[in-house]
């Protein structure tokens, strides 16, 4: 059990030291907060504008951090890290734990950043239980994106799997209306958004943050793309055990 | 309890069209200290991959103190260092292996294992920031921290300088000198000569030889006898024991499995003449067994 305690110990000290972890999943998501919503680029009044891109700036600070995750696997495969770790008492399943525990729990300093900065600067202002959902749904909701991460990271090499993760951050992130809301958007656009995990994934949280009750359709979306993004990281991983 | 610490039998590895490892069998009974000696692509790496468990052998049967490889290292009974790799960024020396040690039930006290690999100097360094040596001092103490019963250590001194190399073997003699088992690869013969109880020479996935180094030398190696001859010398090497004959300006050289029976006759044919008999060593008998299997 210490040994797995050890692990992740190991493994929170790498992501804390992690420049990419920190710009991606703290700092920027932050930055852009302050910047859409007092440079005026957010949508809406003032308010609407504060509490709108908080949920989208935190969302996409947390997906930062599981696709951070997913790219330090494969990192660390090329390094000869994961032999390292077949070479060591720990059981396959404690380093698979080790590994999503650190995942899940790196994407936490990422959402409290952004809501702290929306309640502290930006004074918003929800019901104690609306903050409660949402931490919950943001944090709870990123668990088909770090799937998607693992994925990449263990069917491709390091380099290849770092630039893949960013690529897909940043699409996801686009074309699901974290950066900008989809109102704008083409109805074409607007069409394919509505089918994103990334639009799904922030769209509960906003209907929380405006009083609204979540959609079915959104919890059905983004369970469907846990199952395809789970079966895609068990398929990486199967190949990535084959060929180590 | 199983008195052999390692034992492969006839453990075969084939990568696509490449036979790494062909039919091996070996057997290292607790407490000694083995070289695995042969070229590059040898197959060394391949067989102590399968060894650890991490490379899965398309037949035969791998055991480890009577259980397997998998079994072995959960239970904390192996420690070993790879050709390469097991470094990650980001963490100094010391966190990366307290870390290690604590995977282990009974782990060594940290600054014990920075000594015995020499890097008592190093712990707060990060590791992404170390040279190559250093670095392969680190991979070492990882394999020894857990205080294993099997040391396993692939091409251990390669990154070393003779210093260094020195004062690693002087490490790991304390080991053995505790009753530890250990195999280590090497290229280097004087390594395998000096350090090994038995070494195991494999080439082309088999093994070719397997014994002391004394008794490798002697079942191939030539002694090599010198005399001077002038004329017709062609018939030196029709002498007992005479394999080989080579003729430099005068001298003639007689490559030799048999030297005393060698001198013998040149002694009776009164042909001693300026003689010197020249000892094999280990080189020459490596290098006649692995030419033998590539020809
Ligand atoms: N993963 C792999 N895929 C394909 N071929 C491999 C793989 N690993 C090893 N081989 C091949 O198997 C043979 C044995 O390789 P191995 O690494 O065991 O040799 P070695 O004795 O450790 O050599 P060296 O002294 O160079 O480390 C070589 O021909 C090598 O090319
Ligand atoms: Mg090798």
């Amino acid at each position: 059990m210490s040994g797995l305690m050890g692990y992740i110990r190991l493994e929170m000290i790498r992501t804390v030291r992690d420049g990419g972890y920190v710009i991606f999943g703290i700092a920027m998501p932050v930055v852009m907060y302050l910047v859409f919503t007092n440079l005026g680029l957010a949508p809406g009044d003032r308010h609407y504008a504060a509490v709108f891109t908080m949920v989208s700036m935190a969302a996409y600070g947390a997906l930062g951090g599981a696709f951070n995750n997913g790219t330090g696997i494969a990192e660390d495969r090329a390094a000869g890290w994961l032999r390292q770790l077949r070479l060591t008492p720990l059981t396959p399943a404690q380093v698979v734990t080790g590994k999503v525990v650190t995942g899940v729990a790196g994407v936490v300093p990422s959402i409290a950043a952004v809501l702290l900065t929306g309640a502290l600067v930006n004074h918003v202002t929800l019901a104690p239980g609306q903050w409660l959902s949402i931490v919950g749904l943001l944090w709870a909701g990123t668990i088909p994106f770090s799937l998607l991460g693992l994925g990449n990271g263990y069917r491709l090499t390091g380099q290849t799997a770092a630039m893949a993760n960013v690529a897909t951050l940043l699409s996801l992130s686009i074309i699901g209306g974290l950066w900008v809301p989809t109102t704008g958007f083409p109805g074409w656009l607007r069409a394919i958004s509505g089918w994103t995990p990334s639009n799904s994934y922030a769209s509960l949280s906003w209907h929380i943050a405006f009083g609204e009750a979540p959609t079915l359709r959104e919890v059905a979306i983004l369970c469907g793309w846990l199952v395809a993004f789970g079966l895609y990281a068990v398929y990486g991983y199967r190949r990535a055990a084959r060929t180590a | 309890m199983d008195s052999n610490a390692v034992s492969l039998t006839s453990v075969t590895k084939n990568f696509g069209p490449v036979r790494a490892v062909d039919g091996l069998t070996l057997a290292i009974p607790r407490g000694r200290t083995v070289a695995l000696l042969g070229p590059n692509g040898a197959g060394k790496s391949t067989t102590i991959g399968m060894l650890l468990g991490l490379v899965p052998p398309d037949s035969g049967h791998v055991s480890l103190f009577g259980h397997d490889p998998e079994r072995a290292v959960r239970l904390g009974e192996v420690g070993a260092m790879p050709q390469e790799g097991g470094l990650i960024p980001r963490v100094t020396v010391g966190e990366l292996l307290s870390f290690v040690g604590g995977t282990y039930a009974a782990p060594l006290p940290l600054g014990q294992v920075l000594a015995l690999a020499q890097i008592a100097d190093l712990p707060d360094r990060r590791v992404d920031k170390l040279s190559g040596g250093q670095a392969q001092r680190v991979r070492f103490a990882m394999a020894l921290i857990g205080d294993p019963e099997l040391i396993v250590l692939d091409e251990p001194t390669a990154a070393l300088d003779v210093e260094a190399r020195r004062e690693f073997w002087a490490g790991m003699r304390g080991l053995a000198s505790k009753g530890k088992t250990i195999l280590f690869s090497t290229h280097y013969l004087d390594e395998a000569d000096e350090q090994a109880d038995r070494v195991v020479v494999i080439n082309r996935g088999r093994v070719v030889a397997d014994g002391t180094s004394a008794e490798i030398k002697r079942v191939v190696a030539l002694t090599t006898v010198s005399v001077t001859a002038g004329g017709e010398v062609a018939w030196l090497g029709r002498l007992p024991g005479v394999r080989r004959l080579e003729v430099r300006g005068d001298r003639v050289r007689l490559r030799s499995s048999d030297p005393d029976a060698t001198v013998m006759a040149l002694a009776e044919a009164g042909a001693v003449r300026n003689l010197e008999v020249t000892p094999a060593d280990l080189e020459d008998a490596f290098v006649a067994l692995t030419a033998k299997e590539t020809v």
